[in-house]
């Protein structure tokens, strides 16, 4: 799940006061003396605090985070840091091995199928308390499930785990049962946090209570969040009773830094712990970090696909069309045309300089499993003279003046929707826009700091898209199936991108059923292999997780997988539960914290002075004047 | 008030010499020797000409652009150099994240940035000039509902409009002209009611309605000419601003990020993540460029005012 596109509006004003900020000191360079001292003796008091809580002992990981929280009700949440924090809030009844992915205890310490595969039984662990003090039990778990199976607003997020149980009963306080309508493979990795039953029987509206009320929020994960507020910080205590261990750092911060290179100059002045690499660090801020002193950069093959998805011609349950895709898009044949036009090995090189994977088939090759890549006969290789044939043979021949036509006979242009927080998306976007003028294909890049409402309504031709993979691909797969689409145009569905293919659908069915892990691969594969050739996701890159952060405030932190993982944005707690503080609390921080208060005092003294030398200027004018 | 038709001393000067050449002759008589007395005085503001001859070398490197760079040089798939080279004798200003050509760009970027600052300021004056003339001319209820509307423009910050109105038009040059364009008005037209409220207390108007002068006649004939200084030195001023306006809003991402303008780099540059690296090339140029050009326009604009208006120019 976790979603990794459409910032919201807070997120817009922040970035515009931090660059309207930053576009006011590079205009006024030369003038800005005055303003100068201001953010020194700012961030002189800040290292001040930082010292205090040392000086208590604390142990503070900050990391600098840049998206905006959505909701922080499970039930609601689908962005990447809501559902990391979430899996840092509630235990789920399973998790996934640091190593190597494969699954392991979380609230339920077994679980096992009946003959038929139809009742799953799962015994739920007695050593789990709420943080109010109250006993987790099975009776939570079930209340969780039934709650989404017969609200419809609790099934906004992680409905679609639920749709095939029939009945969920917990028979005993260690004991949950499930009753499924048909198999299904996900049994062993049902990603939904449960929640507290005697707190959440209270929420009235689930499709509008987002859980910010009161803090602390009453949770059993390996931290409780204590204090929330939008776009500015989230702050959790360690759970000493949690039953794998208490964390070890004293508080973890997410603080918010809308602008990236703010968070690097951040990290190097040791403000924050670590700087999360979503969106990733750009090449540059990772090579010029690669040389500094205690900071490690962690440059991992990431869980993510980039993506430029096609408007399939928008359409809901209800069998209406809406929204306003080009018309040519609607040709298999134009669709992998533009697939060939597009040279992904160049876009690695020189946008992601290296940090990222060509893209091939829809699930990044970290997950090995479920992996595929197209064979050299089915691949649509980078090839534009093939993909001009493609066009003529499919009738859009070029007019003229050299460009390509509608079958109505307008010249083609496609709308590409890019998200404006997203460089990648735009610099992508330039190389897109003159391949596919080479073509006779114009392009207009609409990047918006909220695609979300042209998105849903279907309005658009062409847009960057991606998402985060779980180690159970089920939930990415999902959202192509035509089971996914709004039921009218007016509602919104659980769908990416209004794909609704029946051979996609009956593949997704089968793989949902199978058991066997080799054969639901092959299944899924035969999926990926089915949307590869419709032409909707072309998928160009897996982006590296491009993250730092300091070895001095940091001694150890686990990464997922082990070799080479990422940290930030794990499908588990494992990191921020594993990291170990450095023991020499931070000698060369101290250091730093301590210039910027001799910064700040000089500063001070040089404005004072400055500020006495003119008025005496001043008075002795006044004096020779009067003479 | 210098070089109109009530004007005195030079047209009685040149009467009796020029007693047989018609009117329309004369008058063009009388417009190159106001030309000439305005560059005679303009040469001696020192900060005007060096702002004029900066503001040439500007225009003459943006024109003859599609000549020394080419268009080429936007282009990402046909870049040269590796991402964010230091300058270097290929490179003398180091080369962007696409690899491109630094030295190239902000030569290319100068077309865009000035075309927008002229054709904005252009926009802006035009609108505060009609509006201004108007509500000077016709007063009552017309210049009140129209004064407070510009009272309300003028009280809005102008970046907050621009993007809300580049939030919901789509991304073009056309779209910044116009956002500029509307939201920065509302001082010329207070200036220009005002001079038009003084010109209009003059007799001659009196004598011009006295004649049949109809309220068009008046405007047009009489009160544009009067105000066209004010509004020439204005122009000059806005134009500044309108560059600063077009970068600040490409630098926040507002504009169309395949068009190459100095904010558009800056952005650029802040976006690749050039400012923690250290890539000062990336930074410094565009930066510079915006710098010396919305200087140059002010330079000139100064100079244009206290030649212009008399009540600057007696303290010189």
């Amino acid at each position: 799940m976790n979603r990794h596109d459409q910032p919201n509006r807070g997120r817009l004003r922040l970035r515009l006061l931090a660059a309207a900020g930053a576009a006011a000191l590079t205009l006024t360079a030369g003038l800005a003396t005055p303003l100068n001292p201001a953010p020194q003796q700012a961030q002189a008091k800040g290292s001040q605090q930082a010292t205090e809580s040392k000086k208590e002992g604390k142990k503070v990981l900050t990391v600098a985070v840049a998206q905006s929280v959505d909701s922080l009700s499970p039930f609601l949440a689908s962005r990447l840091l809501s559902t990391s924090i979430h899996r840092l809030m509630y235990e789920y009844l399973t998790n996934y091995d640091p190593a190597d992915n494969h699954t392991v205890p979380g609230l339920a310490t077994k679980w096992e199928p009946s003959a038929d595969k139809l009742t799953w039984t799962y015994t739920i662990r007695s050593n789990s308390k709420w943080s109010d003090g109250q006993q987790a039990t099975a009776q939570d778990a079930a209340w969780t499930f039934n709650k989404m199976m017969t609200d419809q607003g609790a099934a906004t997020a992680n409905g679609s785990f639920v749709t095939n149980f029939r009945k969920v009963t917990a028979p005993s306080p260690t004991q949950l049962v499930i009753e499924l309508k048909k198999p299904q493979a996900t049994m062993g990795a049902l990603d939904v946090p449960i929640v507290p039953q005697h707190i959440w029987e209270k929420v009235k509206d689930f499709s509008k209570f987002n859980n910010d009320q009161s803090f602390p929020i009453v949770g059993n994960g390996p931290f409780v969040l204590t204090a929330y507020k939008a776009d500015s910080y989230v702050r959790l205590k360690p759970n000493k009773t949690f039953w794998r261990g208490a964390p070890k750092f004293d508080e973890l911060v997410f603080k918010y830094f809308k602008d990236q290179d703010a968070a690097v100059a951040a990290l190097r002045k040791g403000e924050v712990s670590f700087v999360a690499g979503s969106p990733a660090l750009t090449p540059a801020q990772a090579a010029s970090l690669k040389g500094e002193p205690n900071i490690k950069v962690n440059d991992a093959p990431g869980r993510r696909f980039y993506a430029l998805a096609t408007n399939p011609g928008a359409q809901a349950k209800d069998g209406k069309h809406f929204g306003d895709g080009a018309e040519s898009l609607l040709n298999q044949k134009v669709r992998q045309a533009l697939f060939m036009a597009i040279d992904r090995k160049t876009l690695i090189d020189k946008v992601f300089q290296g940090h990222a994977v060509e893209g091939a088939g829809y699930i990044p090759p970290r997950f090995s499993t479920y992996h595929w890549k197209p064979s050299a006969s089915q691949e649509l290789a980078y090839d534009p003279a093939k993909a001009a044939q493609l066009l003529d043979a499919a009738g859009y021949k070029k007019n003229a003046d050299g460009k390509r036509v509608e079958k109505n006979g307008k010249p083609i242009d496609y709308r590409i929707l890019c998200h404006a927080t997203d460089p990648n998306d735009k610099a992508v976007g330039q190389y897109v826009k003159e391949w596919f003028g080479k073509l006779g294909i114009g392009v207009t890049l609409n990047c918006l700091d909220n695609v979300t409402d042209p998105w849903l309504a279907g309005k658009y031709d062409l847009a960057f898209d991606g998402w985060s993979v779980n180690p159970d691909p089920d939930f990415v797969l999902s959202i192509h199936t035509c089971g996914a689409l709004p039921a009218t145009p007016k509602d919104t569905g659980a769908t990416d991108n209004f794909i609704c293919d029946k051979k996609y659908d009956e593949l997704y069915d089968q793989q949902l059923a199978e058991y066997d892990t080799a054969k639901r691969a092959d299944l899924v594969k035969q999926m990926e292999s089915r949307l590869y050739d419709t032409g909707y996701m072309n998928v160009m890159a897996y982006p590296n997780a491009v993250e730092a952060y300091r070895t001095d405030q940091i001694k150890s932190i686990e990464t997922m997988p082990k070799a080479a993982g990422n940290i930030y944005g794990q499908d588990g707690y494992w990191s921020w539960w594993s990291a170990v503080p450095a023991d020499a609390s931070g000698a060369s921080s101290d250091g730093s914290s301590s210039t910027g208060v001799i910064i700040g005092i000089v500063a001070g003294v040089v404005a004072l002075v400055g500020v006495g030398a003119f008025f005496a200027m001043r008075r002795r004018a006044t004096a020779e004047d009067r003479e | 008030m210098t070089t109109t038709e009530s004007d005195g001393p030079m047209t009685t000067e040149a009467t009796p010499q020029v007693a047989t050449v018609g009117p329309r002759t004369l008058a063009w008589q009388r417009r190159r020797h106001s030309a000439v007395r305005f560059w005679r005085q303009y040469r001696t503001h020192r900060a005007g000409v060096f702002g004029l001859a900066a503001l040439s070398l500007f225009a003459l490197i943006a024109l003859t652009a599609p000549l020394t760079v080419g268009s080429d040089v936007q282009s990402v798939t046909g870049a040269p150099g590796g991402p964010m080279e230091s300058p270097s004798a290929r490179f003398p200003l180091g080369t962007d994240q696409f690899g491109r050509n630094l030295l190239g760009l902000v030569v290319w970027g100068a077309r865009v940035s000035l075309l927008v600052g002229l054709l904005a300021a252009v926009l802006s004056v035009a609108i505060g000039a009609l509006i201004g003339i108007t509500a000077g001319h016709f007063r009552g209820w017309y210049a009140t509902v129209i004064m407070r509307i510009t009272d309300w423009f003028l009280v809005m910050p102008t970046l907050v409009l621009a993007i809300a109105l580049m939030t919901v038009m789509s991304r073009s040059i056309g779209t910044i002209i116009l956002a500029i364009g509307v939201t920065t008005w509302p001082t010329t037209a207070r200036l220009v009611r005002a001079q038009t409220l003084a010109v209009e207390s003059r007799p001659y108007i009196e004598r011009a309605k006295a004649l049949g002068g109809g309220h068009w006649h008046i405007m047009s004939r009489h009160v544009l000419p009067n105000v066209m200084p004010l509004v020439l030195a204005q122009t000059t001023l806005i134009i500044s601003s309108a560059i600063l306006a077009e970068a600040t809003l490409a630098f926040l991402g507002l504009g169309d990020p395949t068009v190459v303008s100095w904010g558009g780099l800056l952005q650029d540059a802040r976006e690749a993540g050039a400012v923690s690296a250290g890539k000062w090339w990336y930074l410094v140029p565009p930066g510079v460029a915006i710098a010396v050009v919305a200087l140059a326009f002010t330079l000139c604009g100064r100079a244009v005012e206290s030649v212009l208006n008399p009540k600057l120019g007696v303290t010189r």
